[in-house]
């Protein structure tokens, strides 16, 4: 099963790779440089499924007391801290050359900052704690209070000006750009989604595993 | 605006190496933790021997203590029988 979403997912990201650099067309303003929008918008979204899963299995956790919830809050969040990670540093790494800064202190970049450190810190909270009901019983709270932070990011450039683009594809209205750059950003973003699928499926029965090899 | 291809290779490259290291480190925590199940599994089979190796031992040891209850009883190889332990003074 895992093997299979595997295979799946690594399909998915080399069609998305070839519509990336195939189809999609040069952007007539940005150049080439706008192609990274392709890995970088599919990574942040890919990471807000993760902290929306990690904040219901969190509420799983809290009510039913499975370590089941638990484990799937932990491996949700590991990946979602590596996919929020590189999509801070691929925007980054385009907004230098649009831009004319690596970084500056504007409401979307500050929000996403705050959100990546809120979700390390949950990661260490879980490493500190020795008794690991009372780990999970903490963590449980902190990814529910973290999420809370994806609306203000996802909203932040329509509450406050800012010098981050409005989004791409969730905003009213839906898309508006051409066919030719929507079905490359769907591929990877589909792409993008099953490889969290697939690191949160094999980081979960990793913890399964530690847990019974636990005497 | 010029394309800026080093920073698209860049922000690609980042990805595969951040993603790729991430997976290579599921697969050798995985290894680990299998080959930490193979060895307690080892580990419990001698241990297992072990403990039977031991119960056979202490089996022999209480025969043989059996024996030397026997042979107690016995008159010693010299011909003299054997005192009777409690009567046996102290030495004063």
């Amino acid at each position: 099963m895992v093997k299979t979403l595997g295979w799946l997912t690594a399909l998915a990201l080399v069609v998305g790779l070839l519509m990336a650099f195939v189809v999609a067309p040069r952007e007539v303003t940005q150049g080439n440089v706008q192609r990274i929008m392709y890995v970088h918008v599919p990574l942040i979204l890919a990471s807000y499924v993760a902290f929306v899963v990690l904040a219901i299995a969190s509420i799983l956790y809290l009510v039913r007391r499975d370590p089941a919830a638990d484990r799937l809050a932990h491996a949700s969040g590991e990946v979602g801290v590596v996919f929020v990670g590189l999509g801070i540093a691929t925007g980054s790494i385009w907004g230098k050359p649009t831009w004319g800064t690596w970084w500056t202190w504007d409401a979307r970049l500050t929000s996403v900052a705050i959100l990546f450190v809120m979700y390390l810190g949950y990661l260490l909270l879980r490493g500190t704690i020795d008794d690991p009901e009372r780990a999970a019983r903490y963590c449980a709270v902190l990814g529910i209070v973290a999420a809370l932070d994806i609306p203000l990011v996802h909203f932040s450039v329509y509450w406050w000006r800012t010098l981050h683009q409005p989004p791409s594809l969730m905003k009213p209205g839906g898309f508006t750009g051409s066919a030719s750059i929507l079905w490359p950003l769907l591929v990877n973003l589909l792409g993008f989604v099953l490889l969290y699928a697939y690191f949160v499926a094999r980081r979960v029965r990793l913890l399964r595993a530690e847990a019974e090899a636990v005497p | 605006m010029p394309d800026n291809w080093s920073f698209v290779a860049a922000a690609y490259a980042l990805t595969a190496a951040v993603l790729f290291a991430y997976w290579r480190r599921l697969a050798k925590k995985e290894r680990e933790v299998t080959m930490r199940e193979r060895s307690n599994a080892n580990r419990s089979r001698p241990t297992a021997d072990r403990s039977r190796l031991t119960a056979e031992r202490s089996g022999s040891t209480a025969e043989r203590s059996g024996l030397s209850a026997e042979r107690s009883q016995e008159p010693s190889r010299t011909g003299h029988p054997r005192p009777d332990p409690d009567s046996r003074h102290s030495l004063q």
